[in-house]
């Protein structure tokens, strides 16, 4: 196993170096000029020329690259643009706050969905498990952007319950309404995926056995049923997360939530080079290794599995 | 009754009996057959056709301006001024400049269905090349195909779109185009996998042994063979579309106002939810009618396609 992760984490290099000329050469042809950018709107031609070649802007497009390779190896993600600090020192203190609502929200979809999943596939056909199917359909069907305005709307403006927007240190009330946003479709997907994994099993000749040696229904299904269940679901929180981690733009951005989606979309937003590079490269290593967690706990999970 | 004594007794396998016949002929003309008896996906397929041809032909028909402005309407002698709330004449209400809200959702329908359609066609082109060629060819070709979709797979999907059209300058087609670069490596990775299994059959490595070219063996024996897979990765993939689609036009970076599109105009209304809450209402619904109507139909056409999963359910 060792070996296999060992390996895993080397395949990764070249997906990186991949990564970062593909966002370097998108980055680079955005139209505008980065150095007339930093100096400003009334800086002189002669301040704009001193920048660009302090900044090596001036150098070729290849050259250039090498430059960011050999300093991202060093661990200099550059300065920002925009607040003129180090990028790597700002994505450290913005990307927890992402990880924060993430995992809230994965943790809370796994009990809710799970348990959801569980009684729809127990009362098969039933109203409730018609109600539980739908619910999957419509949470993968609602556009966040909408759904969190709404909440905002009603919880927030109309009734007063809960604060619109902002962050104040994470566990609180704050959390509330971009949790809700972000957890329906995970939670619908985990009801559908729990259903459809329970439906598998519950026929099993295990499962019999476990009903014929006079096992209560209730430990039939929470020991025997759950625990072969869980192995699609697991893989399900794979992709969930680093769904959560990646899609939390749009929350972060309605609800004015400190965190790297909301730093990625600012970077986007005035051109911020350096920022919008780091946001990338951070956030396609944490889904590559989220991927590598999720195999390893597979094969944790399911003695079936092999690694070579 | 006595001949269909061997028929399952199965409700989803009603309709064998009820025709006096197994089934017979092609995987299609089943999943044709059972897609007919699955309701909820007939549900969405009514709904998305009734939906195409509704904002195509009623703001023809009607001569529907989205961008018609009603700047003030006089009731009882006093000057009233918009937003209008929903009454007979707009049904969905007008925004803050007095724009009617249900012709503009006709016309964002529009927009959405398109780039569904479009851009999930476009990425299955892409996805498909890629990944039968990366199947059929092996070696080094196959090596640089999946490396890539490596790469692309780890890139933050909304971002690397944004990044895209930013690049482009937003329209309808860079959002398109922004939404295949995002959108092919699942699609090649699909198809490689069946492509794959398909290439080891006995008849592909008969045809080989006689000689057959290699766009002969590609067209004839693999893309037939892949087709349900194509289908149902092809709906599957268009909710997921139209809701980047919406997605980028909320944040600007998809379609640019005064064109009418279900993001751009939840974008809009967000700055008059609290005076007109109509009009974020409204394009929200919409939009979750169209994806629940994909949605359904997908999980519809890939049971129907898939004779293990008919048997399952």
């Amino acid at each position: 196993m060792p070996r296999y992760i060992v390996r895993r984490l080397l395949a990764l290099i070249p997906v990186i170096l991949g990564l970062t000329l593909v966002i370097f050469l998108l980055v680079n042809v955005i139209p505008g000029d980065t150095a007339r950018l930093i100096a400003g709107e009334y800086a002189d031609e002669a301040t704009v020329e001193q920048i660009r070649t302090t900044m090596g802007l001036d150098k070729p497009i290849l050259v250039q690259y090498g430059n960011y390779l050999l300093d991202l190896v060093q661990g200099d993600l550059g300065r920002s643009y925009q607040t003129h600090r180090p990028v790597l020192e700002e994505i450290l203190t913005v990307f927890p706050k992402t990880i924060q609502l993430a995992v809230t929200t994965e943790v809370i979809s796994i009990v809710v969905g799970l348990f959801l999943g569980m009684s729809a596939a127990v009362r098969r056909g039933s109203l409730f498990d018609r109600g539980i199917t739908m619910f999957g359909v419509l949470g993968l069907s609602i556009p966040q952007f909408w759904f969190a305005l709404i909440l905002q709307l009603v919880l927030a403006v109309k009734f007063g319950w809960l604060p619109p927007s902002g962050y104040q240190g994470g566990f609180d009330i704050y959390i509330i309404l971009p949790a809700i946003t972000l957890g329906i479709p995970s939670a619908g997907m985990m009801a559908r995926i729990s259903r459809s994994a329970f439906l598998e099993v519950l026929p099993q000749n295990y499962i019999r056995t476990a009903r014929a040696k006079g096992l209560q229904e209730k430990s039939v299904i929470w020991k025997h049923a759950l625990k072969n269940a869980l192995i699609p679901v697991l893989s399900l929180v794979g992709t969930d997360m680093s769904r959560l981690l990646t899609g939390t733009m749009i929350v972060e951005s309605v609800f004015s939530w400190p965190g790297i989606g909301k730093y990625g979309y600012d970077a986007l937003f005035y051109k911020d080079m350096p920022a919008l590079q780091a946001t990338v490269l951070v956030l396609a290593v944490s889904i590559c290794l989220v991927n590598l967690a999720v195999d390893v706990l597979y094969a944790a999970a399911d003695p079936r599995v092999r690694y070579h | 009754m006595e001949q269909n004594r061997y028929l399952p007794k199965n409700k989803k396998y009603r309709w064998m009996l009820e025709s006096g016949a197994p089934p017979s002929g092609s995987l299609y003309r089943d999943a044709w057959q059972a897609l007919k008896k699955d309701r909820a996906a007939m549900i969405g397929l009514v709904v998305i056709v009734a939906l195409a041809a509704l904002s195509i032909l009623l703001p023809m028909i009607l001569g529907l301006d989205p961008e018609a402005i009603e700047s003030r309407r006089v009731v009882d002698g006093k000057n009233l001024f918009p937003p209008f709330a929903p009454d007979l004449a707009n049904i969905m209400g007008t925004d803050q400049l007095g724009r009617d809200i249900f012709t503009r959702v006709l016309y964002g329908i529009r927009v959405s269905l398109l780039v569904g359609v479009v851009a999930r066609g476009l990425t299955m082109i892409v996805g498909i090349v890629l990944g039968v060629a990366a199947a059929y060819f092996g070696g080094w070709v196959d090596m640089v195909i999946m490396r890539l979709t490596d790469v692309f797979l780890a890139f933050p999907v909304m971002l690397l779109a944004m990044v895209i059209t930013l690049v482009m300058g937003p329209s309808l087609f860079t959002v398109c185009l922004a939404l295949v670069v995002v959108g092919w490596p699942d699609v090649t990775r699909l198809l490689r996998g069946q492509a794959l299994a398909l290439k080891e059959k006995e008849y592909v490595k008969a045809s080989r042994a006689l000689g057959a070219s290699h766009f002969w063996i590609i067209t004839r024996q693999l893309l037939p063979g892949c087709l349900s897979l194509i289908i149902v990765s092809f709906s599957m993939g268009i909710p997921g579309a139209i809701m980047y689609e919406s997605g980028l036009s909320f944040f600007g970076f998809g379609i640019r106002p005064p064109t009418p599109s279900l993001g751009n105009m939840i974008a809009d209304a967000r700055g008059y939810m609290t005076i007109c809450p109509w009009y974020i209402l409204y394009p929200g619904l919409m939009l979750i009618i169209i994806v629940v109507a994909f949605n359904i139909l997908g999980d519809g056409l890939n049971d129907a396609l898939d004779p293990y999963a008919r048997k399952r359910k």
